[in-house]
């Protein structure tokens, strides 16, 4: 029970990194751009942030001055596909790789250096109750995670801005032939996109685990960038995914607390082991890809 | 195992170095133009603080020692496997004399360049593999965590320990078990909880697993092999004691902090290049302890009863004297079966080598 109560209490808060990166990837992609840099853009949005925060800067500003440091580099991305037409593949792995060595190098003064996170806020009434009290008592970030994926699914599904985004998405063509600026599109949905991350790197090394080192990020990006796909492409789905991601990952390492005899190793593999599942699933399913799958997804647009 | 650089003949070893240390001065300046290049490999990056920090002090200490005849380079954040090879490989094209490689991963490739170029010596981190040229390393982190133990147990309320662990591998499995031990000395019920992250590095799991362990109401954490302070960090916003190994995270800690099981590598390493500078090394198995003041306790908290403290103290004096083991019989395994008859003590091998756990942890090993 105590573990269940943990997971509860827990498991929003470990999906919010995933959630956020994971969201604004879901923009990008979403225009027909897969940038795989999404792992880079957090470190570099993590390092930037701590420091700000570290440096007396305080979360608000740290948060805005580590998105806007991954956007930055997220256009250089989109300078690369977007104008050069380069392979998004590739661009996106180096990318990537290039944020994960300036967060080394911005970090490397600040290793292993610690900061304090933020309070938590408690919906009064709901958090005293038993068992799930813990769901209800969450830091401010992960409240407005919440509100940002009820409104980015009010946008994308129910606005002209969705509308466009898709059709940007779904046939480049033919929203240039009506005279929407294909480019500028997915070029603002990138810098989105390395936003969103950089605001995630930066809930991870400030907030979630109030710490700076080199690595820290761990795969999470590369967890976001698969979520993505995880969820269709769809907001909803998404959300479910980021928090099935994180309440697994968390129960794998309550049941070791509770002295259960199941190998850890298969534990802490639990998590990847379900996003294969789940992602193979999916795959099988042909209808299902073509019906929310992005039909430019990856193809550079030329004129 | 003549050849065995053990405690005893380590001692020996080293104040024979310190004789030729005059010769070991003389040739040094002869080659004044030509320091002794000694390259450190580490798997994660050096900090203030952890393995990395712990063993880059160790040469530091060497390289203010002889000054301009020895030059100190780190290559940090090197991952186990061919590109360690490679980067090692380079380092000896570069003119390294003096490897020390510190990783388990690192074996296979540092044994390798050993092999390849005689005139090398490597010392590897927590191995098993010998040459002449070659001598594995590894700390009697049991001897600290045993007395950490005793305080852990004076300290908790709940009579619940915890533990966030990297990896199930022999050395990190016997620091629990001297932990679970030496509590069991003070409280004869006190359980612990592990957590295995399978990762040495994930600042945001250990975390988690900090968090998971408080909650079934662990209030002392063992940070085991974990080089950041997420652990610490963690425990003192929790209001748990916390302790870990190789250096010290008070400064993270100021109120919960119950002290650290310090490794101080120089004695070894000086002992080790004064042995290659006079030509003498000889490789062998270094298991060093708090004897061979290569592991101390230190920033003991304050909270700890003084009588308790003073049985520390007396324990602490019996293992470096030699006259008391933490691994002495009877001691049952978590299976209920003997694990070591009533007084026999392990040897070191064994200790080395240990794949069970004691009665009282209660997580299960993983397969």
């Amino acid at each position: 029970m105590i573990a269940i109560e943990f997971i509860l209490a827990g498991m929003l808060a470990a999906a919010t990194p995933f959630l956020l990166a994971a969201l604004g990837e879901l923009v990008a992609e979403r225009s027909g751009v897969l940038n795989l840099g999404v792992e880079g853009m957090m470190a570099l949005g993590a390092a930037i942030a701590f420091i700000t925060v570290y440096t007396g800067g305080g979360h608000v500003p740290a948060f805005i001055a580590g998105g806007i440091c991954a956007m930055i580099l997220s256009l250089f991305f989109a300078f690369a596909t977007i104008g050069l037409h380069a392979n998004q593949v590739a661009t996106g792995l180096a990318v990537g790789i290039l944020g994960l060595g300036l967060s080394a190098y911005f970090g490397k003064p600040f290793e292993s250096f610690t900061v304090t996170g933020i309070d938590k806020i408690a919906i009064l009434g709901l958090a005293e109750l038993p068992l799930v009290g813990g769901l209800f008592n969450q830091d401010i970030v992960v409240w407005l995670s919440l509100l940002f994926t009820v409104a980015l699914w009010y946008v994308l599904t129910r606005t002209k801005l969705g509308l466009l985004l898709k059709a940007v998405g779904e046939n480049p063509h033919a929203a240039e032939s009506i005279g929407y600026p294909v480019r500028l599109i997915r070029v603002g949905a990138v810098a989105f996109g390395g936003f969103m991350a950089g605001v995630a790197g930066a809930y991870a090394s400030t907030v979630y685990t109030p710490l700076w080192a080199d690595g820290m990020i761990a795969g999470r990006g590369w967890i976001a960038v698969a979520l993505v796909v995880f969820g269709t492409w769809m907001v909803g789905r998404v959300f479910l995914g980021a928090l099935l991601f994180g309440a697994v990952s968390l129960g794998g390492i309550a049941v070791q607390t509770v002295g259960l005899a199941i190998p850890s190793q298969l534990l802490t593999s639990l998590p990847y082991i379900v996003t294969i599942v789940v992602l193979g699933i999916i795959s099988s399913n042909k209808r299902l890809l073509r019906l929310n799958g992005i039909a430019s997804l990856g193809e550079p647009f030329e004129k | 195992m003549t050849n065995t650089l053990n405690r005893r003949n380590f001692i020996a070893g080293a104040s024979v170095a310190g004789m030729v240390a005059a010769v070991g001065g003389k040739a040094a300046a002869a080659t004044a133009d030509d320091p002794l290049l000694i390259t450190l490999v580490i798997p994660s990056p050096v900090a203030d603080v952890g393995w990395g920090h712990a063993l880059y002090e160790g040469l530091q200490v060497v390289k203010d020692a002889y000054g301009d005849a020895v030059e100190l380079t780190v290559i940090e954040n090197i991952f186990e496997g061919p590109d360690a090879d490679r980067i090692m490989n380079k380092a000896i094209a570069d003119g390294t004399k003096f490897l020390v490689a510190g990783s388990f991963g690192y074996q296979n490739g540092a044994m390798q360049i050993a092999r390849r170029n005689p005139d090398v010596t490597v010392l590897h981190a927590s191995g098993f593999m010998v040459a002449p040229n070659f001598s594995p390393f590894a700390a009697q982190y049991s001897q600290g965590t045993y007395l950490m133990g005793m305080a852990a147990a004076a300290v908790s309320k709940t009579g619940k320990l915890g533990s966030v662990s990297a990896f199930a591998i022999p050395e990190l499995i016997t620091s629990l078990n001297a932990f679970t031990l030496g509590a069991q000395a003070i409280n004869p019920d006190i359980e612990l909880s592990v957590v295995w992250l399978n990762s040495w590095f994930d600042p945001a799991k250990a975390q988690e697993a900090t968090e998971a362990l408080v909650a079934q109401d662990c209030d002392v954490i063992f940070s085991n092999a974990q080089d950041t302070p997420s652990v610490v960090a963690k425990g003192e916003e929790l209001g748990v004691y916390t302790f870990n190994l190789n250096s010290s995270m008070k400064a993270y800690a100021p109120n919960t902090y119950l002290g650290c099981v310090l490794t101080d590598w120089s004695p070894f390493f000086k002992a080790s290049v004064d042995a290659h500078v006079a030509g003498t090394f000889e490789g062998g198995n270094a298991f060093l302890g708090v004897g061979d003041s290569v592991v101390k306790v230190v920033d003991w908290s304050a909270d700890i009863p003084a009588d308790v403290k003073a049985k520390i103290e007396e324990v602490e004096a019996g293992i470096a004297d030699g006259s008391f083991s933490p691994f002495t019989g009877p001691i049952t395994k978590a299976d209920g079966s003997e694990g070591v008859a009533a007084g026999v003590t392990m040897s070191d091998a064994e200790v080395i080598g240990m794949d069970w756990h004691v009665q009282g942890v209660t997580t299960p090993l993983p397969g």
